[in-house]
């Protein structure tokens, strides 16, 4: 301040001294100084008026008055710029103005056309600077030489470069003054351009160099060094020479553009312009690489087009800036990457790559894993539908490397990209969208939901061995087949059909299951081979060092799930609750298909069953085992019955003629029926002989095996017969019912409905329905009697009808599968469930009956309490509010406020 | 108490007799209460199973030794439309010895007191340990409609019971149900 002071007072001092003449000169000078100002700034170039400006510029800076000199000179460029530089700059690309950017890129030679006008205009505006600079340096040189002649003022070189920061940010705020809207995108779709090309002429390269080096068996290493060479500037190889002229005119030209827009003031925007049409360009390329085939790796060669053309247009073009651009020096020195401490073969063609080289190219592989990941994720479906391919999986399956991960690589190279993004969350949201929306519909069956539900885990598994992820994906596919009847069944066919009969799904998911559980035996094995008393401690010990935390995203609830393996049978079997449910249900399905069998061969089934007993525990599968016993021992049982009930039958025979038939005929399964699940009866009389030999059997039984007896299942098992017609005879595989209800035929070919039914002993109504069979065979024809409820039934004549029945004869063989009426031997799990319900829904009703109303949890205490004999209480929670929620559908019960009334 | 004292005065009302479907089970001093708590689990399992209307009981909560029990009165009799609550506790020794059985609503009936106590002779002297659960609640049911006049417990009730009609009323106007 006080300095200030005593200038002031001193100028004032000035102004006093100066006389008329004074005065006189300074308003000459001044008017000079303005005429000269004005010439030569609109001189175009002419500098003739430069030794006048400086002359009258000197002799107002001796009155003291170069501040205000300064200030006019700047005004004057200041509005001089405006008019020739920045207005017509813009006017070059007025014609882009309603120019839609995606035409431009289309269009090659509007393309052509920006290059040329950006760089025209660039030109001529650097031209216009260029010359304003010089004439404000002739200024600055006045000024600063006043200066310097002042002693007390010593500013030194603080002024020169004072007034062109000044200058330049004057330029930058008249250009972005006038900005036009559409100049960036014009920018961008020159760099995209340019990109494009280079990009073009990277490729031939890329082509050329594989040709050329694959005689020499290149490694990579060298591969990826060989784009570094051809960018470097400095390069002075023969070798593509003409290619790499082309090549250095491109990086140029761009990096001239570069210069003069940084020069203008447009560092940013240029950047940004650059840096999106490389990450554009870069996505673009991802695309075309990844693309819609899973089959095989995209990542390595999008990592390869990632050195070859964007890193090293960027290495051309900082080279060419002179590497010092700004983010450069204030951003990297606080964050060292961590490719950037390693030292890399890709830099192998450039010594030391700058730290803005390897910014970018961190930038840019993080993008280029980015987008790759968005990518896959939105078709990760798609991926796991297909996955595993059928042949790759059979053929790894029998390679014995059963750990080894055999998945797509689509899902290796996903794996890679969440591995560096960590945008797990973002994967577990897209892909439980996808499922919600295209799996857990009420159209996909059961069985392709179970087969995605086991992609899913395999996949999965290899992109997340600690199965976190899975847990959260998994949830609402669980979630969802509970809510499907079928599924246990479903699980257990896929469980225990090897051979495939699960004809409705695409993929044989019977197969993988059951690879499953032998894969599980396998790995139960070498886990045993090894079982030292001190390898557990090894293990624990190796375990212990590859201990890794979990993922953030793991849930802390769900407590720490690494145990370095996914079971897919236990994630399988969670969806069921329990697995007793499952073993029921296999007991069912075992207990079809045992009784089904018309041999004893049963091997297919003790192999299952040993599976499933390393997977659930021996006592879980007990039952099922004695049923496989019973199996066994009915097969040596009926050779002993046979062999010593000959006699007696042939006696029999000779007495019944033809009639009788020889014990040889009858096999028997013999079951503990404790042990096995209920199965349904149905009585009806059998033809006289046979059940002559049926208690034969039976009797002999019980003197081999007394005290115990034999009681048959008549409606259980098959029966061989064949048909004899005059002209042909038709063999069949049906049935007891069915093969009563032909017997008859054999002495009457004629029934009515009524004294059939009471001949058989079933009800008309079944009748009517097993005797379809028969009647769709053409052996028997249907006709309405005199009554309109009593049919008749006529053997069918075999010459009259060979048309109808051709198909048939020749002695072939027809099984008539049960379910194709509907009919199964045991009873369902789901009737035996609704069996024990009812009487649980007696329980239900009493104690409603006397407390009135109870909550959900307290009747299913109760119920655990009290229900305790056969059938005991076992359900879930959630199955008994399944089952109560039924009652009050059913208007048996009401419920109000959580609370379970009687409806009255 | 006098109450108490005073039933044990009556001559109780004599059971209908009831087939039972178990046979009589052999007397045996000592009897654990596992054999116990098997005897009342099956006559609750037979219980629920049978379905009989009008009858229910079930356990408490916690105890399988208490249990409350519901009745509705049996049509074309003046109970007709009501529901009465009884409890029942069982002792250590059952069966052989009886089942309390009390009401819990109260009842006017000149064979209940107005502390719901019953006076009926399978209750007391002429327990069997072939009696169950099912045929106590069945008797108690049977007894609404048919009371012991002679030696009742209500006097009122015994007096009135002669008029039917007036009879009705008073059931209805004392009787309170159950929420």
């Amino acid at each position: 301040m006080v300095v200030d002071a005593a200038l002031s007072v001193c100028d004032l001092g000035v102004l006093d001294s100066l006389n008329g003449d004074a005065v006189q000169e300074i308003v000459e000078s001044w008017n000079g100084y303005c005429l000269a100002t004005e010439a030569l700034l609109n001189g175009n170039g002419d500098l003739s008026f430069g030794s006048k400006l400086v002359s009258q510029a000197r002799t107002l800076c001796n009155y003291g008055l170069g501040s205000l000199v300064e200030e006019h000179f700047a005004g004057f460029l200041e509005e001089t710029f405006e008019k020739n530089g920045a207005s017509k700059f813009w006017e070059h690309f007025d014609a882009y103005n309603n120019v839609a950017g995606r035409e431009m890129s289309v269009d090659p030679i509007q393309k052509d056309s920006i290059q040329q006008v950006l760089c025209k205009a660039l030109e001529e505006i650097s031209m216009e600077k260029q010359y304003q600079e010089k004439c404000l340096l002739l200024l600055i040189d006045v000024v600063q030489s006043h200066k310097d002649s002042m002693p007390e003022k010593n500013l030194g070189g603080t002024e020169r470069l004072h007034l062109l920061s000044k200058y330049q940010s004057m330029v930058s705020s008249v250009l972005m003054a006038t900005l036009p809207p559409h100049f960036p995108e014009i920018l961008h779709w020159y760099f995209k351009g340019m990109l494009e090309e280079l990009s073009t002429i990277m490729a031939d390269d890329c082509e050329d160099d594989n040709e050329s080096h694959d005689k020499d068996d290149m490694d990579l290493d060298e591969k990826s060094k060989l784009p570094y060479r051809t960018g470097d500037m400095d390069v002075d190889e023969c070798y593509h020479q003409n290619r790499l002229l082309q090549n250095s005119k491109v990086v140029k030209n761009i990096g001239i553009v570069v210069r003069d827009l940084r020069n203008l003031g447009f560092t940013s925007m240029a950047e940004d312009a650059y840096a999106s049409a490389i990450f554009l360009l870069l996505k673009a390329t991802v695309h075309n690489l990844a693309g819609d085939d899973y089959r095989s790796s995209a990542l390595e060669s999008i990592k390869g087009w990632i050195q070859a053309v964007p890193l090293q247009f960027l290495h051309a073009l900082l080279a060419y800036l002179g590497d010092s651009i700004s983010y450069d020096d204030n951003l990297s020195s606080g964050l060292k990457s961590p490719l950037a401490s390693r030292p890399s073969s890709c830099y192998a063609g450039i010594d030391n790559p700058s730290e803005g080289l390897v910014r970018w190219q961190l930038r840019l592989e993080y993008f280029a894993y980015e987008t790759l990941q968005d990518l896959r994720i939105a078709k990760l479906f798609e991926i796991i539908v297909d996955y595993p391919d059928r042949s790759r999986f059979a053929a790894l399956v029998e390679s014995t490397l059963q750990f080894v991960s055999h998945c797509s690589p689509a899902i290796e190279d996903l794996k890679q990209c969440l591995e560096y993004t960590g945008q797990h969350s973002k994967l577990i949201d897209s892909f439980v969208s996808a499922l919600r929306y295209r799996l857990l519909t009420a159209g996909a069956s059961t069985n392709d939901i179970l087969h995605q539900y086991v992609s899913t885990i395999k996949a999965l598994r290899t992109i997340d061995p600690a199965g976190v992820f899975l847990e959260a994906v998994g949830e609402p596919i669980r979630e969802y087949l509970k809510g499907r009847k079928d599924t246990i069944k479903c699980i257990v066919t896929m469980l225990t059909d090897g051979t495939g009969g699960n004809s409705n799904g695409p993929g044989n998911t019977g197969d993988s299951l059951l690879e499953e559980l032998n894969r599980d035996e396998e790995s139960q094995e070498n886990t045993c081979a090894d079982d030292d008393f001190n390898a557990d401690d090894k293990q624990a010990w190796i375990n212990a060092q590859r201990w890794e935390p979990d993922p953030v995203e793991a849930d802390p609830l769900k407590g720490s799930r690494n145990q370095g393996k996914v079971d897919i049978l236990s994630m399988i079997v969670s969806i069921i609750g329990s697995k007793d449910q499952l073993v029921n249900e296999y007991r069912v399905m075992l207990a079809e298909k045992l009784l089904n069998k018309s041999d004893f061969d049963i091997d297919a089934e003790i192999r299952t069953l040993e599976l499933l007993k390393i997977h659930f525990g021996e006592s879980s599968m007990q039952r099922c085992e004695i049923m496989l016993n019973d199996l066994i021992d009915s097969k040596r049982t009926n050779a002993n019955i046979k062999a010593t009930i000959m006699q007696p039958s042939q006696a029999g025979a000779e007495a019944l003629g033809e009639d009788a038939i020889s014990q040889d005929l009858l096999n028997a399964t013999i079951i503990s029926s404790n042990f096995w699940p209920p199965i349904q009866d149905e009585s009806f009389n059998i033809p006289e002989p046979v059940d002559q030999l049926l208690s034969d059997y039976a009797k002999r039984f019980n003197e081999i095996k007394t005290p115990r007896k034999l009681l048959w299942k008549k409606n259980l098992g098959t029966v061989k017969l064949e048909l004899q017609f005059e002209d042909r005879s038709l063999q069949f595989t049906v049935t007891p019912l069915h093969a009563s209800i032909i017997t008859q035929f054999q002495d009457q070919t004629s029934w009515t409905s009524k004294n059939l039914s009471a001949a058989i002993g079933v009800p008309i109504d079944v009748l009517n329905r097993r005797i379809n069979f028969w009647i769709s065979k053409g052996i028997l024809s249907e006709s309405l009697g005199a009554d309109s409820n009593d049919h008749i039934f006529t053997l069918v004549d075999g010459t009259a009808d060979t048309s109808k029945t051709g198909a048939n004869t020749g002695g072939c063989e027809e099984l008539l599968v049960g379910d194709d009426d509907g009919d199964r031997s045991v009873a369902s799990v789901e009737d035996q469930l609704h069996k024990e319900m009812t009487v649980y829904e007696k329980f239900i009703t009493g104690m409603l009956t006397n407390f009135g109303s109870m909550a959900l949890d307290r009747i299913h205490n109760t119920l655990k309490m009290f229900c305790v004999a056969d059938p005991r209480y076992d359900k879930s929670l959630q199955q008994l509010q399944s089952f109560l929620s039924g009652l009050v559908a059913e208007d048996k019960l009401e419920l109000r406020d959580g609370m379970y009334f009687l409806k009255k | 108490m006098t109450t108490i004292n005073r039933q044990d005065s009556n001559t109780p009302v004599t059971a209908p007799p009831i087939a039972s479907s178990k046979q009589p089970l052999p007397t045996a001093k000592t009897v654990d209460t596992q054999s116990v708590r098997k005897r009342l689990q099956s006559e609750l399992m037979a219980l629920m199973m049978s379905g009989d209307s009008g009858i229910s009981a079930f356990p408490e909560e916690d105890n399988l030794f208490n249990w409350k029990g519901t009745i509705s009165g049996s049509k074309d009799t003046v109970f007709e439309g009501t529901e009465y609550k009884l409890s029942l506790s069982f002792p250590n020794d059952y069966p052989f010895k009886s089942p309390k059985v009390k009401f819990e609503t109260s009842c006017f009936h000149p064979n209940v007191d107005v502390f719901g106590n019953i006076c009926l002779d399978i209750l007391q002297d002429k327990w069997s340990s072939a009696y169950d659960v099912r045929t106590i609640l069945i008797s108690i049911q049977s007894l609404l409609g048919e009371p012991n006049t002679a030696s009742p417990l209500n006097t009122q009730a015994a007096s009135l019971w002669g008029n039917q009609e007036e009879y009705r009323k008073m059931v209805e106007k004392l009787y309170k149900p159950v929420v």
